[in-house]
């Protein structure tokens, strides 16, 4: 049971992590700007976009 | 299920890897220290895992990453060096099978180490190798750090994950890494770039830190105890109020003493008393046994020369009769004792030409930290200060590993060469950064000196 509680929170945190690394330029090149992924489906990012 | 889960999980990160391969290295990290072949029961078990996220690693790199930025440094050719020096003592090991055995997981250690920091190009990439590391780590850390809480631990009878002795899942090993990764653990939860949630960050990291101090009560490690005192004294370094530190420490002890099972005050109070500890005499009588080998064959005996040590020896314990109190010697015959020490470890199985470049390995490691940390020791933007603490956290773990080392067999563990990883990573992007404020005077190179010379 502990072993699972362990196995599954550190391991979502790591696909977690990868997640977001994908989506990061500056990951291949130092200085990229970094490009916010759009996330319309925020109340506060749809409303920035209107 | 365990099997299922995992390996949709490493199937997961294969498949991101096709957009950024880098994650392969990020796989590789993971795997390593995890060894999810060990953690699964059934089909996982059977796959050369670690053998494949190697390949993909290298290859991914070799064929799909761009390679601007990259840079081979010093350190990197003295993890070659011993890389090739410990081959040679390979093929003329005292012990050709074990030192094979052994030969199979430390090539690819130090393989790795060594091409590491090719990879890590950016500062995105090193914050991402670092994070992977922890969290990697922490999959173990925290399993055993519950378990303590639950049921108190023993020393060799903590199970973490898995039941097992090798890597980080051997009890001193596991205490060792868990208590000098603690620095990067909190740095990547304050300058993180890749989970901001800086709060949420927080509440983790100082969990798992609590997991990881732990661990040496858990394992019930005297190792461990030593490496937290000296991560305590250095953590003083970098401290703004030091007195209530101390004051804030003193009452933390006190307050988790009664709370220490009785088992591991008393295992570590013969911390003192070595002599009467079957244990700690052999490692005094097995290091002695080194320095003498050591002066025949100054070239090393290859992996695990220790098989041929065999010695007697007394050991003191105290009897008590009635009001007096008798010691007692008596006397031990020892064979095939391990090093209980990677210094020993290393100078014993490489000789000294090996042991001088895996010490000035660590050396230069500590000063080239040492030379960020001093650059960035009074900025005030937030990049020099993520910097200089990067630099202090990374120097405080190898610390706390070489401290640790003096009294466990970890002198190739994959995990604290990843650190020289990104040690060398580190520094040769901090040096990469600072060419750009201003050009290195090498005067010995022609064109430059031609520039320098008054017209």
């Amino acid at each position: 049971m502990i072993d699972y509680f362990s196995i599954a929170l550190t391991h979502g945190l790591i696909l977690l992590a990868c997640w977001r690394l994908l989506a990061r330029e500056d990951i291949d090149r130092e200085g990229a700007a970094q490009e916010k992924p759009k996330r319309p489906w925020l109340k506060q990012e749809s409303a920035e976009d209107a | 299920m365990r099997d299922l889960v995992l390996l949709a999980f490493i199937a997961a990160i294969v498949v991101m890897g096709f957009k950024r391969p880098f994650l392969w290295v990020l796989l590789y990290i993971y795997v390593d220290i995890v060894i999810p072949q060990k953690v699964g029961y059934g089909i996982i078990t059977s796959i050369s895992l670690s053998m494949l996220c190697f390949i993909a690693a290298f290859a991914g790199y070799l064929l799909l990453d761009d390679k601007k930025g990259s840079r081979f440094r010093l350190r990197q050719g003295l993890i070659v060096a011993l890389l090739v020096w410990c081959g040679y003592t390979t093929l003329t090991a005292d012990f050709p099978e074990a030192a094979w055995t052994k030969w199979d997981w430390v090539w690819k250690s130090l393989v790795f180490a060594a091409f590491l920091p090719l990879t890590l190009r950016t500062k995105l990439r090193l914050e991402a190798a670092a994070l992977i590391m922890v969290l990697s780590a922490a999959s173990i850390i925290i399993s055993a750090g519950i378990k303590t809480v639950l049921s108190g631990g023993g020393y060799g009878t903590l199970v973490s994950l898995v039941q097992d002795n090798s890597g980080l899942y051997e009890g001193s090993t596991l205490s060792t890494v868990a208590i000098a990764m603690i620095p990067l653990t909190m740095w990547v939860a304050k300058h993180g770039t890749v989970f901001t949630e800086r709060k949420l960050a927080m509440v983790f990291a100082v969990a798992l830190v609590f997991a990881a101090l732990l661990v040496p009560i858990g394992t019930q490690t005297r190792t461990g105890l030593i490496c937290i005192a000296v991560l305590a004294v250095l953590v003083l370094r970098s401290v703004k109020y030091r007195f209530v530190y101390a004051g804030l420490a003193g009452v933390a002890l006190l307050v988790a003493l009664p709370f220490l099972p009785a088992s591991y005050t008393e295992r570590m109070s013969t911390i003192t008393e070595y002599q009467a500890d079957e244990s700690a005499s052999t490692r005094v009588a097995v290091w002695g046994w080194t320095l003498d080998y050591v002066q025949d064959h100054p070239l090393g005996g290859g992996f695990d020369a220790f098989l041929g040590n065999s010695f007697t020896y007394n050991t003191r314990t105290t009897v008590e009769e009635g009001n007096t109190e008798r010691v007692v010697y008596q006397e031990v015959t020892d064979e095939g004792r391990a090093y209980h020490s990677a210094y020993f470890e290393v100078l014993g199985e490489q000789g000294f030409p090996g042991f001088a470049i895996w010490l000035a390995l660590h050396v230069l490691g500590l000063l080239h930290m040492q030379r960020i940390r001093r650059r960035y020791k009074d900025s005030e933007d937030t990049d020099g200060k993520r910097w200089y603490s990067l630099a202090t956290a990374l120097q405080n773990g190898h610390m706390v590993y070489l401290v640790g080392a003096m009294f466990v067999g970890v002198g190739y563990q994959p995990f604290m060469f990843m650190l020289l990883g990104l040690q060398i990573a580190f520094y040769s992007l901090m040096r990469r950064e600072w060419a750009g404020d201003e050009t290195v005077n090498r005067p010995w190179l022609r064109g430059q000196a031609a520039q320098s010379a008054p017209a």
